[in-house]
């Protein structure tokens, strides 16, 4: 299953070698964004993040689909 | 001068009345109890203030305040706290600054500065250790706050001397007046026009004195300590890298960026402004003292057009987000200049933005005609007139007459339906985060003694959306992972525990953002041991932030305060009007009464009135205050 993944700010840094050149990435069928962060792109649970999946905000138990298009943010909590 | 040991322990008083000044000795137990900046500054303001004084008379008093590990030695000492009886709510007032003016005050010999009376002529203080001298000010007078930094250190011969000054606001008295530090703000809660009321335009200090800790061994190593943990922390590299305006996106993703004066809790436009700002206007970052392992500060300018703006140290996330979603503004160098011009005119850039998005509002309601907007067109998100509104705000002139007050008097006079949309804790105009993403919020913002403000209440949004936890689950704060954001039972609870212990780096005189780094109350407990010689540990430094605050909230209950004051005003606690979250059910806030109930518990206070119980102010030795 192909889904779009964009990450922001301190994130960019665990699409390395892990997204593809045009923003995808493959998983399983039935994967959740919660597997996506910690098993694909092996982002701490220490970084709090918040998705959007179709420009829409998404718990980490969402299963992803074929086509998705997701954003992960991380807050830096500053200001 | 000689080297000065951990604490200064002198206070230096002024007296512009009658241009006088003594040296005060502080008793070591005193500064135990209460150690510094909000902390000792709350303690001399309880004793000091009558209640029911008018903020803007003699009678009340500013204290710059330092903390025992403000210095350029410790990682983030590069802090000041301004202390007061805040004209804007008439309750306590605090308002930090970065920068090197409280190490200089330290190195010049004094913990703590504190300011009383009135000039009969404009002055500003000149302290070189123990050289004090008063100097007319009256040619400083109607200057951008960037001249009169130029002409003092002219006066001075001096370029490199730290100075905090006041802007015109400050000299029309106007309530959100900020005191600056050359682009840094001590921003919040009207500390600008309480200078002014004194006639006191500046001051400006340079110390030669040098830190020295009781036990040097000691606190190299937790130096060493400190600094390991600051090397390998992701959130330090990620604040160098972007600064705290790269938090916008993510933010307005997780229903955390007040939109068109709280109708909403997200725009989705957060992100196109941030393209603009970093293919336009960021220049590069800047640390705010000297040798900050941060360096969050950006440089920004715009280039050329109408807003053309110089290179100067601003677009915080605060302040753009004030002068872009605040006001439903999509034009970014727009927001870039109007935040210039509210530092350069000295006027806190969050509730000037916040009081622009209340006119705008009023005006879609015709509660503010043309003619009351002095013939501008109010529209949301015009950006023309967010520069002429901050310049009419400062010089108190027509509309900005009206809006200089903030929000709560504005509305006041306008009438019950603005009420409406005033939005404010205590009076305090909200910052850029919105409780509807994590609950929190609501009740840090509730109950902060300085009302809605951004430096306090903000644990409640990095617990709940950013899953920090400051090392706090030691002191029984359950684990953020474990709980949802929206989830509201617990969340009175974990605040009690926060507030005491998060309030420690405006105690202590550093930099807040270290324990966002990392850092801990037990790394702090540490240094303040091998500094002064005390046995001190984390525990007991929650204790003494538990003091303070309790402290903090006395003042407030004399001035008349109480649980009737510890409000979420009623549109933030909505399902918000539009945006992303619009449909999520769980952002709205369901009980807040019921979090507020668990706060007071967890606090010792009586829940029909919000005063702390007898038996917890003695508990904490505060019956005898």
């Amino acid at each position: 299953m192909k889904v779009k993944v964009k990450l922001y700010t301190i994130l960019k840094k665990y699409a390395k070698g892990k997204i593809l050149g045009d923003g995808s990435i493959i998983l399983k069928k039935g994967a959740t964004l919660q597997g996506l962060t910690s098993d694909y792109l092996a982002i701490p649970d220490s970084i709090g993040v918040v998705f959007l999946v179709n420009n829409t905000p998404q718990d980490k138990d969402y299963t992803l689909c074929e086509g998705d298009e997701v954003k992960i943010f991380s807050l830096i909590c500053g200001g | 001068m000689n080297n000065i040991l951990n604490y200064a322990s002198n206070q230096l008083r002024i007296s512009l009345s009658d241009t006088s000044y003594k040296l005060e000795r502080i008793p070591e137990k005193v500064l135990q109890n209460y150690l510094g900046g909000v902390g000792y500054a709350v303690k001399v303001l309880y004793e000091e203030l009558n209640e029911g004084i008018d903020p803007l008379a003699p009678d009340n008093k500013i204290i710059f305040a330092t903390g025992p590990l403000t210095s350029y030695q410790v990682p983030g000492g590069g802090s000041i706290e301004i202390c007061f009886k805040s004209p804007l709510t008439k309750a306590w007032g605090e308002s930090r600054c970065g920068g090197d003016f409280g190490p200089e005050l330290k190195k010049a010999g004094y913990d703590f500065l504190i300011v009383e009376g009135k000039s009969t002529q404009p002055v500003y203080l000149f302290i070189h250790d123990n050289k004090i001298e008063f100097k007319d000010a009256s040619h400083l007078l109607g200057k951008k706050v960037s001249e009169k930094h130029s002409i003092i250190r002219e006066e001075l011969q001096d370029q490199d001397i730290s100075i905090m000054c006041i802007g015109m606001a400050g000299e029309n008295l106007v309530s959100i007046a900020s005191v600056m530090s050359e682009d840094r703000a001590a921003g919040r809660g009207g500390a600008g026009a309480v200078m002014g009321s004194k006639n006191l335009i500046a001051v400006a200090v340079k110390g030669s004195g040098k830190l020295q800790p009781k036990k040097t061994e000691d606190f190299n190593i937790a130096l060493k300590e400190v600094r390991k943990v600051l090397k390998e922390s992701e959130f330090v590299k990620g604040l160098r890298q972007f600064g705290t305006i790269g938090d916008m996106a993510g933010n307005d993703a997780a229903g955390d960026w007040p939109t068109k004066n709280w109708q909403s809790n997200s725009w989705g436009k957060a992100e196109k402004l941030y393209d603009h700002y970093l293919k336009h206007n960021f220049v590069k970052n800047k640390m705010c003292y000297k040798g900050c392992p941060i360096a969050c500060g950006r440089v920004a300018k715009v280039e050329e057009g109408r807003f053309k703006t110089p290179q100067h140290e601003g677009a915080e996330y605060e302040s753009v987000s004030a002068f872009t979603a605040f006001v439903f503004n999509q034009d970014m160098d727009a927001a870039i200049y109007s935040t210039y011009l509210c530092n350069e005119l000295g006027i806190d850039t969050i509730s000037a933005g916040a009081v622009i998005a209340f006119a705008m509002e009023c005006y879609e309601y015709k509660l503010l005609s043309k003619e009351d907007a002095d013939g501008l067109d109010l529209s949301w998100g015009n950006p023309e007139v967010l520069p002429i509104l901050v310049d009419k705000i400062a010089q108190r002139e027509g509309l900005g007459n009206l809006l200089a007050d903030g929000v709560a008097r504005a509305a006041q006079k306008i009438g019950p339906q603005a009420e409406e949309y005033a939005v404010h804790g205590k009076g305090l105009e909200g910052p850029a985060h919105d409780p509807r993403s994590g609950k929190l919020l609501a009740v840090t913002y509730g109950t902060a003694n300085r009302g809605m403000c951004h430096i306090h209440p903000l644990e409640g949004m990095a617990y709940d959306s950013g899953k920090v936890t400051w090392g706090m689950t030691s002191y029984g704060v359950p684990d953020p992972n474990q709980l949802d954001r929206w989830d509201e039972e617990g969340k009175g609870t974990i605040t009690k525990t926060l507030q005491d212990g998060l309030i420690m780096p405006d105690v202590l005189g550093v930099c807040k953002f270290f324990m966002y780094a990392g850092l801990t109350l037990e790394h702090y407990a540490k240094l303040l041991s091998a500094l002064t010689g005390w046995q001190v540990n984390g525990a007991d430094l929650i204790r003494i932030g538990e003091r303070i605050n309790n402290l903090q909230r006395l003042f407030n209950i004399r001035e008349g305060m109480g649980r009737k004051n510890d409000l979420l005003h009623e549109r933030v606690r909505k399902l918000p009007q539009f945006g992303l979250y619009q449909k999520e059910d769980r952002c709205a806030i369901k009980d807040y009464e019921g979090m507020l109930e668990e706060y007071y518990q967890a606090r010792g206070w009586d829940s029909q009135t919000g005063i702390p119980k007898q038996k917890k102010l003695r508990e904490l030795g505060l019956n005898l205050v």
